[in-house]
């Protein structure tokens, strides 16, 4: 319970300041400007990654939940998806498939000499 | 938080019957191991029919739930956690990997743009389709700050996720490409968290590299979009 406040608070701290930031510089979204003050801070030490690890992982595993009155907007486009359905989901698929190709064609060329197995997964 | 459109029952019933909804599929998700029972994409699926079917219109669904889509910056946020414990693995090529993402993701968010605007001729569709390959809270919010369609965004990450992540391997396996920090790299480029999570099902070398890179490139497709599209929109 400690670790979920800690947590809650942690993740406050860095939104408020990426607010703040964002208001002073503009640029980026605050809650980017905050995900990378999050990083920065958990590098630093100045937050416990033991402490927020629980809580975090829990946190991600469940944002689905954000986006569905996002999502449920789709019921104003029926119209759309009737006339342009097809055209929508083949612009996905093929620059979908155009990205995944463009990256890992580099990424096999220039990084494979210099790369080592990543370990630790986390699960989100 | 504005409450004007509707009343304040009516809106906590609303919001605890998609958490309820979102909360049971996830579980029968997690229960019979099916990835394709995308909590997201089944509530959307059933709510859709509710709202119709009681004559509750978008905008009052949007305010009554106001509350989940509040919770998407602190989940972007979260988000540094992920990125602070790979971050030792991308530190050796960082340069290398930045770069070729941020190319990659020039290409395709020109590419997608242009050909949404020729077929389709509507720019907050041509934007959030732009936006496909980013993971979702940082997509609907970069979608929402260009007055972009985030509905449209939220579907078509759907698709760019399922898509990648199921046939991605296949098609990089088939062009002969076999390391697995390029399979991950690529896939989590592409294909964000869906990607990585069914990367990391089979091979956790791959999961890994997967989250790192769908986390910068959200970071670089945030920097490059508000650049791109106003350089793109004069053209049509």
């Amino acid at each position: 319970m400690k670790n979920i406040i800690y947590t809650i608070i942690a993740i406050s701290i860095c939104l408020i300041s990426g607010r703040m930031l964002y208001s002073v510089i503009g640029g980026l979204p605050a809650s980017l400007y905050g995900m990378v003050l999050y990083c920065i801070l958990l590098q630093l030490g100045w937050f416990n990654p033991d402490k927020v690890q629980q809580a975090n992982q829990w946190g991600i595993k469940h944002m689905g939940i954000c986006f569905i009155p996002a999502a449920v907007g789709i019921i104003n486009h029926f119209e759309l998806f009737q006339k342009h359905g097809y055209s929508i989901v083949a612009i996905i698929l093929v620059t979908t498939f155009i990205l995944i190709s463009f990256v890992g064609i580099l990424v096999e060329k220039y990084l494979t000499t210099k790369s080592k197995p990543a370990a630790d997964v986390k699960d989100y | 938080m504005s409450f004007d459109n509707i009343n304040l029952i009516d809106a906590l019933i609303l919001t605890l019957m998609t958490l309820a909804l979102y909360q049971s599929i996830s579980w029968a998700q997690q229960k019979w191991q099916l990835i394709w029972l995308n909590p997201m994409l089944f509530s959307t699926i059933v709510i859709i029919p509710y709202l119709l079917v009681n004559n509750i219109d978008y905008p009052s669904y949007r305010d009554s739930t106001q509350v989940l889509n509040a919770l998407l910056e602190p989940a972007t946020v979260a988000l540094g956690f992920p990125l602070y414990q790979q971050l030792q693995h991308i530190k050796r090529y960082w340069k290398e990997l930045i770069a070729i993402l941020a190319l990659g993701i020039c290409i395709v968010m020109i590419i997608s743009f242009s050909l949404t605007m020729l077929l389709i001729h509507q720019t907050e569709i041509a934007i959030a389709l732009s936006l496909k390959s980013v993971t979702t809270p940082i997509g609907i919010t970069l979608t929402e700050r260009l007055q972009g369609d985030s509905s449209i965004t939220a579907f078509a990450i759907m698709i760019a996720g399922f898509s990648g992540a199921i046939l991605g391997p296949i098609w990089l396996k088939f062009i002969n490409i076999r390391s697995d920090i390029a399979i991950g790299l690529a896939i989590g480029t592409g294909s964000h968290v869906i990607g990585s999570i069914i990367l990391s099902k089979n091979n956790l070398n791959q999961g890994a590299y997967s989250s790192v890179a769908l986390i910068i490139s959200a970071l670089l497709t945030a920097l490059i979009i508000p650049i791109i599209v106003p350089l793109l929109l004069p053209l049509f």
